[in-house]
């Protein structure tokens, strides 16, 4: 399971203060959907990765624990792959996006450190994905995030993702949204 | 044999099923989608009856190698034997019905109840227990008291199989001729397939035989449901179905897999120009193991449903089960499955690209789980639960005169799959044994 390295320092209060309201803009891009400039704020090489969770004994761990690099995903994806989704989104037959889903995407329990790599952050936050759907559809996701930013010339960008939620079976029909 | 399932008394079979489910007519009725008591009906004469997938052999490597699963809504565990055999238990303790398998998957030299230490070999004996001396005072014989054994375990290919029922027919004579065309994904390459790791699980607002209908016979919808993914995945709309020349419905014992013979149609959505390339180069050797007619099979515009739940689109090859939990709920469980010979980079572009397309993030399913759900739901209004639900498309398209085996049935925009599944549901629904349930198949066992 991923956990923190002990070597790592906290951000500067400015820095802090910077990686907390880029995770919040985010946030907010998703909730107005304005995903293309959402698409803006994910560095060209992400690493977006959602794995399935597995519910195994202490004794039988996967190679991550409850979760395994090489095992099924929720997302595990590349620029190219976000992009699809995106486009996916914005077809006007995207039949089951008309009505829209309304959004609220929640983030706490932020942290920042500064990491090995120059110009990266690690960023580890909590979050909450409330949606609903037609009249009375309603789902909330929620779990932990481990993200590495990098400082490039156009601001902050999001280089790498993990998201965990404790959940081994989803209790809803689908993920229509980023988390 | 006390460790052996006990099975269940038939109750009386619904009066007005006739109403619900007319086939000759070409229509049911929303109430199947919605009912409590066809429901319970179904749990008892189909799920604890008929051949159910319970695991791949890829999953269970090793003795002691388990996975849990239902059966139905009867949680199970698969487990490899000592001597490579495959047995199926009930995950419940014989002294309170505790659970006794809490992991989804693993490997291990038993299974110990938590509630009063009754502990279990693979074999489900039962060993020992704690304070295990109170009960040899009580003449306790443990030989009666191991886990319980479902009737029957049979493979097909590396997919495990599981019935309830001693009296259910042989796997092979459930599958029938179904098999021919199963092996156009599951034994096109020598060595077969393995699950590629993980299972993920979601959760449907919807009846369990609206997405296996959906599976087993219903490419109509693709042009128009998935038209935004397809669009998001190829820049373009999905391959236009009724401008192939030749394609199929085919179906037996509720059994259903359409087809077209493209080769590629499925697993171009996916957008990986290097997956198309893998089944192009493996297309001769899978043309001299199992004919030209089904190398043109292996990755087309086809979807499969074994009757009841079991069901897989080759090309995405995604492979999954419609776990029934209530008349208006599933737990979808889903894997990725790949020949075992394809090379590494293969394997995990189809692992990335199963769960791309089709899987709760999937850009294709996401259309799909908003019709099942209301499909469902509108079937909640007493008046609407009565109304007929027109399934006619290709009444008359049925092939005397073709060489392949099974119901053959002409084109696969055609509802005589979708027909063929509410059929054999509605047979055993009014069978008490399964010398009762008709006998509907008029094509060939076997291929010519």
């Amino acid at each position: 399971m991923f956990t923190k390295s002990a070597a790592l320092e906290s951000v500067s209060q400015d820095v802090f203060f910077e990686v907390a309201a880029f995770l919040n803009k985010e946030a907010r891009l998703l909730d107005e959907e304005r995903f293309e400039e959402w698409l803006g704020l994910i560095h060209e090489d992400i690493h977006y990765w959602m794995p399935g969770i597995e519910n195994r004994r202490r004794e039988n761990p996967l190679k991550q624990g409850f979760y395994d690099k090489d095992h099924m995903a929720y997302f595990d994806d590349s620029l190219r792959d976000l992009q699809r989704r995106v486009a996916r989104f914005r077809q006007p037959s995207a039949w089951a996006e008309n009505p829209a889903t309304r959004n609220v995407h929640h983030v706490s329990n932020v942290e920042a450190f500064v990491a090995q790599a120059p110009n990266t952050y690690e960023v580890y936050s909590t979050f909450t994905s409330i949606r609903s759907r037609g009249l009375d559809e309603e789902y909330v996701i929620y779990g932990r995030r481990y993200d590495t930013l990098i400082r490039t010339e156009s601001g902050l960008k999001l280089l790498k993702r993990l998201i965990l939620i404790p959940n081994a079976t989803l209790s809803c029909k689908n993920i229509n949204t980023f988390l | 044999m006390s460790n052996i399932i006990k099975t269940l008394d038939v109750t009386e079979r619904l009066d007005n099923l006739k109403q619900v489910c007319d086939l000759d007519e070409g229509r049911i009725a929303g109430e199947i989608f919605y009912s409590q008591a066809i429901y319970e009906q179904e749990l008892e004469k189909i799920f604890a009856r008929c051949w159910l997938f319970v695991a791949h052999e890829s999953q269970l490597v090793k003795t002691g190698d388990y996975i849990t699963t239902t059966m139905g809504e009867d949680e199970v565990i698969v487990v490899r034997q000592k001597d490579g055999s495959i047995k199926v238990f009930l995950n419940a303790c014989p002294h309170r019905g505790n659970k006794v398998c809490f992991s989804e998957s693993g490997s291990t030299r038993g299974f110990i109840c938590n509630y009063h230490g009754w502990s279990f070999d693979t074999a489900g004996n039962l060993v020992g227990q704690h304070e295990s001396g109170i009960y040899e005072a009580s003449d306790f014989d443990k030989s009666k008291w191991g886990l319980r054994e479902v009737a029957k375990v049979d493979t097909y290919k590396g997919l495990v199989f599981a019935t309830f029922d001693p009296e259910s027919p042989s796997l092979q004579e459930y599958l029938g001729p179904m098999t021919w065309y199963l092996d156009a994904l599951f034994d096109n390459q020598e060595g077969g397939t393995e699950f590629v790791g993980g299972c993920i699980r979601s959760t449907y607002e919807c009846n369990w035989k609206i997405a296996a209908e959906n599976f087993v016979g219903d490419i109509l919808h693709a042009g128009w449901t998935h038209d935004s993914a397809a669009r998001a995945m190829l820049g373009g709309s999905v391959a236009k179905v009724s401008d192939f020349d030749e394609s199929y419905s085919v179906n037996w014992n509720g059994h259903g897999y359409e087809f077209a013979l493209d080769t590629v149609g499925n697993v171009a959505v996916l957008g990986e120009s290097k997956l198309n390339r893998y089944i192009h180069t493996i297309k001769p050797s899978v043309a001299e193991r199992l004919g030209d007619f089904r190398s043109n099979m292996i990755a087309s515009v086809s979807s499969c449903t074994i009757f009841p739940n079991f069901s897989f689109l080759p090309g995405q090859n995604t492979v999954r089960v419609w776990q029934p939990r209530g008349p208006n709920k599933i737990e979808l469980f889903t894997w990725v499955v790949v020949n075992k010979s394809a090379p590494d980079e293969i394997k995990e572009m189809w692992r990335k690209g199963a769960m791309m397309t089709f899987s709760p993030t999937g850009v294709f399913e996401m259309d799909d789980g908003e019709n099942w759900e209301y499909c469902t739901k509108t079937a909640k209004g007493r008046v609407t639960a009565k109304q007929d639900l027109y399934v006619g498309l290709g009444m008359d398209t049925f092939m005397e005169e073709t060489r392949l085996p099974g119901n053959v049935y002409q084109g696969q925009l055609n509802e005589a799959n979708s027909r063929a599944f509410y059929q054999y549901w509605y047979d055993l629904l009014s069978a008490h044994t399964w010398s009762e349930v008709p006998n509907r198949n008029k094509g060939k066992v076997e291929a010519e």
